[in-house]
């Protein structure tokens, strides 16, 4: 792979992991502090529908989704390359192995919205 | 170049040390919440089973050993993302020579007290459920 596009990556997971720190703060708040009900840990569908049943949220939520899949495949990339020694060749096909993983992750979770 | 004085080594090794305990430490937790993604997702999809099916896949949650593993997701979370920021620093060359202090009092120091802040009200209201 050319050295320009692993720059390019190192870029990738930096600032996927910048918006993954607010996302994830946000998500936090949302979920578990906002209230005394979601501080106790009483979440149920009624109130997580409440929320997701906004097309606002369900937009954040799956761009939140797939913000974390880029940063995590990326990541577990990183660690799969660094500590096996292949060639470009292999190198390529765990690429690939790995954006169709994201891809199909992707759908997985996405499609969760689809059947409320 | 610095002599090759008996406290020069033992400084670089362990700036190495604390570079190499905080590069293991962001891949493990980086790869703990990369599968934890992976059993969020699966519980989310229940959602799409309706209310009653949901509420029974979350009530499994609700014992007090889950909301302790929930308390220490956000720790990993915190730990990881601390870290994520002064890896980015330490690869800009921000920090560079001080990177063991800032491991320490950021990573670890400032890590320790954001989880407290969140993780003491949790415990109490989750777990004691006071």
């Amino acid at each position: 792979m050319p050295a320009y596009r692993n720059v390019l990556w190192w870029y990738v997971q930096r600032i996927t992991g910048a918006l993954l720190v607010v996302l994830l703060t946000l998500h936090f708040w949302v979920e578990h502090f906002m209230s005394k009900t979601l501080m106790r840990g009483d979440l149920t569908y009624a109130v997580i529908l409440s929320r997701i049943s906004n097309p606002v949220w369900q937009a954040i939520d799956i761009g939140f989704l797939l913000v974390a899949l880029v940063h995590g495949l990326n990541g577990l990339r990183n660690i799969v390359l660094d500590y096996s020694r292949v060639g470009p060749r292999v190198a390529q096909a765990i690429t690939v192995a790995l954006v169709a993983v994201g891809l199909v992750w992707s759908w997985w979770g996405i499609e969760a919205f689809s059947k409320l | 170049m610095r002599p090759a004085t008996a406290t020069a080594a033992v400084r670089k090794y362990r700036w190495q040390f604390s570079g190499m305990v905080a590069h293991v430490i962001q891949r493990v937790t980086g790869l703990l919440l990369l599968v934890y993604l992976f059993l969020h997702v699966h519980t989310i999809r229940q959602l799409s089973e309706g209310p009653v099916a949901f509420d029974q896949a979350l009530s499994v949650f609700k014992n007090p050993l889950f909301r302790l593993l929930e308390i220490t997701l956000l720790g990993t979370v915190i730990l990881h993302a601390l870290n994520g920021i002064r890896l980015t620093l330490i690869d800009l060359g921000v920090g560079h020579a001080r990177q063991r202090q800032i491991f320490w009092a950021w990573s670890i120091g400032l890590g320790v007290l954001v989880f407290l802040a969140g993780a003491i009200p949790l415990f109490l209201a989750s777990v004691l459920r006071v």
